[in-house]
């Protein structure tokens, strides 16, 4: 469902996303990206190394911004989304990765409209896991739905 | 293109990557949306493949060129999404260092990904930073 891009103001939140991150989500992403670093798929691996277990790859909970962006923004997201995330904290398994974000800034100008976002990706404790700062150019005529 | 092998210690900033293409096949996309748990319907309904799959499968070209230490963790990544990529198509990835920082124990990589199309438009592009566990 996407926002109305006549209700948006600075401040405005943005439509909760919640994804629970498995070991099977994890091994399926090391397949489908082809990154097998064992930190993320090999526990007796992990488990020697200051991480001391396997940890999600950062792109994987990285895509739950994606998909809270696409939510929002659809197809503007796609064309002319930006982002710029610092990984706080690694996302483990069986860990609850919440997303939220606010609309910072709007600029119109011409027929587009700059919307910038921060959005913070947190685990079941609270913690921050992901800080990211995304910007998306929506043509005031498009059709976001 | 094949894509030579080069170890990390012999990265130097301004390194070019040999261009690495790959294919967004049906499968793949599919495998991808399935371990980052998204229903999205454009993707499905559109052929469209998300960007952040794009950004996966050039980094994944990528890999096959470089060799990273086990315990290699990933600390920020920068992307722009510029022409929407669909099913089927073949897209080139081009990679370069820009940053390598070694200060005592604290190794860190920073490589500017373009991922370009047939049509030689920009889909994706960004600039990823790695830390590296070495003594």
């Amino acid at each position: 469902m996407a926002i109305n891009l006549n209700k948006l103001s600075a401040d405005t939140s943005l439509p909760e996303l919640k994804r629970q991150v498995t070991q099977e989500h994890i091994n399926l992403y090391a397949t489908a990206s082809g990154d097998f670093n064992p930190v993320h798929i090999d526990p007796e691996f992990a488990k020697q190394t200051p991480l001391g277990g396997t940890i999600a790859h950062g792109m994987l909970v990285l895509a739950y911004v994606s998909e809270f962006m696409t939510t929002s923004f659809g197809q503007a997201w796609l064309t002319g989304g930006s982002l710029s995330a610092r990984f706080k904290a690694p996302a483990r398994p069986d860990d609850t990765i919440t997303v939220n974000g606010k609309v910072t800034n709007l600029q119109k100008k011409g027929g587009v409209v700059s919307v910038s976002c921060d959005i913070l990706c947190v685990n079941q404790q609270g913690e921050p896991v992901i800080v990211c700062e995304t910007k998306v150019r929506v043509k005031t005529n498009e059709d976001i739905s | 293109m094949t894509q030579a092998r080069i170890e990390y210690e012999k990265l130097t900033a301004g390194y070019e990557f040999t261009p690495a293409e790959f294919q967004l096949d049906e499968e793949k996309v599919a495998a991808y949306l399935q371990a980052v748990d998204d229903n999205t319907r454009i993707y499905e309904e559109n052929k469209v493949v998300p960007p952040m799959a794009v950004a996966a499968l050039a980094m994944a070209a990528l890999s096959t060129g470089l060799v990273l230490p086990d315990g290699t963790i990933h600390v920020s990544q920068d992307l722009e999404f510029n022409e929407m990529a669909v099913t089927g198509e073949r897209l080139t990835s081009h990679a370069r260092v820009n940053r390598k920082v070694e200060r005592g124990k604290f190794h860190m990589l920073t490589i500017e990904i373009n991922v370009t199309n047939q049509k030689n438009k920009k889909v994706i592009t960004g600039e990823t930073s790695f830390i590296l566990p070495l003594s």
